[in-house]
């Protein structure tokens, strides 16, 4: 339990740290929020007012809080662009981006684990040996030129899917889930190519180990070996990974979402980039962040739960 | 990493294949400093979306430019825009990471928890952030990808001088009173170029994906000229009228990303 803490603390401060980060990148920044939203032509008493009202006289450290109280209570603020509540804008659109990358996560734990058994398994094998070339091209193609390419060949010319005919979850879940499939291969197709590549790796030098050897002198066959003792010590890494790909998954569907014209975070954060509209894109990056920060506390308690060392160092 | 010679790098079919591709690009785009069959911006109405030929061996697009012409300009940038991207991630990471490494204590603590908070987050993302503060165009670019790219680098470069600080030639240098500065980049970070090859080349793989999806995105170069990246977001609408227009540029960044993994591999299996 005294590690779970000292994670959950270091959890926290790494928060505190990306969204301290995050506050200052946008504060830094030249040009004033009260003229941006007034307008070059107001007077200076109203800008002075409207700076005293919005507390931008503050010193940063007082702004930082406040904004980082607020967030953590839900309040992202007011949108330059539109005056209209940061958090209104975004949290529809975000089921959307998230069932994105979860469908993307989904698949490539479904897809590359089997894979990585079975090329560790068959190691210099044609199987092993065909799938190693094909995960080294395909590590190689963006996710955006899969998606358009997955586009024109299932989505135009086999017509699988309707490009562009997408489905609000509102509307009909089913629907929407189907649209977001194809979108979700493109953005796992490169991870399951890597997770496959680090599983193989890791089970082959595992299964070299003396502990392994062992297994097999007390009567194991190859899959007790690999099922019961392997494949444990060679999840681990890959875990990490996973964490990290999951993080990667979410901020890649920006990118896909574009090309599958899926209205999700994707078109609200390039319009406001191009905008300047600064809370929103700081609450999107926030966002993303708390995900990121999140996984990777999961992933430590996973960690903890299937390898005991770490609980007896403590 | 010492003694190089033709005969162990023909051995190697990572470096020979990745030395393959990279030469047919980089000889690609060094012609086109020279020589390109059109003026990339050239258009013409009468030639607009026309398939692979002998007169276009690439087709045209939507306004009658010549792609192969647009490809040659649009690697160049692309590469450009790695080169920049690597020189600023790799420069900076390096010295983070050495003076953390070899200094250690609180300013190691402090700037590595920030590193990792960086490192954790995407980089595509971190790379959006800091080109919403400093505005679109392919000079943000260089610099946001650049500050995107420091965190791995560090990373790297503080675990290897920690590994070589405590080892005996170390010692020795500093029993002779060499100077902190001398230590790091005349005794220490010479022994870690290996491993700095081949993160290097594993870099400019990323730099080419993210300044592509980037450039996708369009936040990267502006047109008329276009990196590759931007042409496939200009292509993606004539993809079933004229798929070539899309198809090519989008191979020659697959090519370009698998030239550079492919080298990066080789380094790594140096032995």
């Amino acid at each position: 339990m005294k590690y779970a803490l000292k994670k959950l603390l270091t959890t926290f401060v790494t928060l505190v740290v990306v969204s301290l980060c995050v506050f200052l990148a946008f504060n830094i920044l030249p040009g004033d929020p009260a003229v941006r939203m007034l307008g070059l032509e107001a007077s200076p008493e109203l800008i002075e007012q409207t700076r005293e009202k919005m507390g931008l006289n503050d010193p940063v450290l007082v702004r930082y809080f406040r904004w980082f109280t607020a967030f953590l209570h839900g309040d992202f603020g007011t949108s330059y662009s539109y005056s209209v509540p940061v958090a209104g804008m975004i949290i529809s659109k975000i089921p959307i981006t998230l069932t994105l990358g979860l469908l993307a996560f989904a698949l490539t734990i479904l897809i590359s684990i089997p894979l990585g058994i079975v090329t560790a398994k068959y190691e210099n094998g044609i199987l092993d040996r065909a799938i190693t070339v094909i995960n080294q091209v395909i590590m190689a193609i963006p996710p955006f030129f899969s998606g358009i390419l997955i586009t024109l060949v299932f989505g135009m010319i086999f017509k699988f899917f309707t490009p562009g005919g997408f489905i609000s979850y509102t509307d009909d879940i089913g629907g929407f889930v189907k649209y977001l499939i194809f979108p979700s291969i493109a953005i796992a197709l490169p991870k399951i190519a890597m997770t496959v590549r680090m599983l193989r790796g890791n089970l082959i030098d595992e299964a070299g180990k003396d502990y392994a050897r062992t297994a097999y002198s007390r009567g194991n066959n190859t899959n007790g070996v690999l099922y019961r003792h392997v494949l444990k010590n060679a999840m681990i890494p890959v875990i990490t990974f996973l964490g990290m790909a999951l993080a990667d998954m979410v901020a890649g569907s920006i990118v896909v979402e574009q090309v599958f014209s899926i209205p999700g975070i994707s078109r609200i954060l390039l319009t406001s980039i191009s905008n300047r509209d600064y809370p929103v894109v700081e609450a999107i990056i926030m966002g993303i962040a708390i995900i990121v920060i999140g996984v990777n506390f999961l992933v430590d308690i996973i960690y903890m739960m299937i390898d005991p060392r770490i609980r007896i160092d403590e | 990493m010492n003694d190089i010679s033709l005969k162990k790098i023909l051995k190697n079919p990572y470096l020979v294949i990745g030395g393959i591709i990279m030469g047919l690009i980089l000889l690609m785009i060094i012609v086109g400093f020279f020589w390109m069959p059109y003026e990339p911006t050239k258009m013409s109405a009468s030639e607009k979306l026309q398939g692979i030929s002998l007169k276009h061996i690439m087709g045209t697009d939507n306004m009658g430019r010549d792609v192969f012409s647009r490809v040659m300009y649009g690697s160049r940038v692309t590469l450009m825009i790695a080169v920049g991207t690597i020189i600023i991630g790799a420069g900076v990471g390096t010295i983070i990471g050495a003076i953390t490494g070899y200094y250690g204590g609180v300013i190691d603590e402090v700037v590595m928890r920030i590193i990792d908070a960086l490192f954790a987050f995407p980089s595509i993302l971190l790379a959006l952030v800091i080109v919403s503060v400093f505005g679109v165009g392919w000079g943000q670019l260089v610099i946001s990808l650049g500050i995107a790219f420091v965190p791995s680098f560090a990373r790297i470069v503080r675990g290897e001088v920690l590994r070589c600080k405590n080892m005996d030639y170390i010692e020795n240098a500093r029993l002779q009173g060499v100077s902190d500065i001398r230590m790091i980049f005349v005794h220490i970070l010479p022994n870690i170029k290996g491993v700095m090859a081949s993160s290097i080349l594993i870099g400019f793989n990323n730099a080419v994906l993210a300044e592509a999806g980037l450039s996708y995105l369009g936040v990267g170069s502006q047109p008329p000229y276009a990196s590759l990246g931007r042409m496939l977001s200009d292509a993606q609408q004539y993809m079933l009228t004229r798929p070539s227009y899309v198809i090519c540029p989008g191979i020659v960044i697959v090519m370009m990303v698998l030239g550079f993994a492919f080298l990066g591999e080789g380094i790594k299996r140096w032995k």
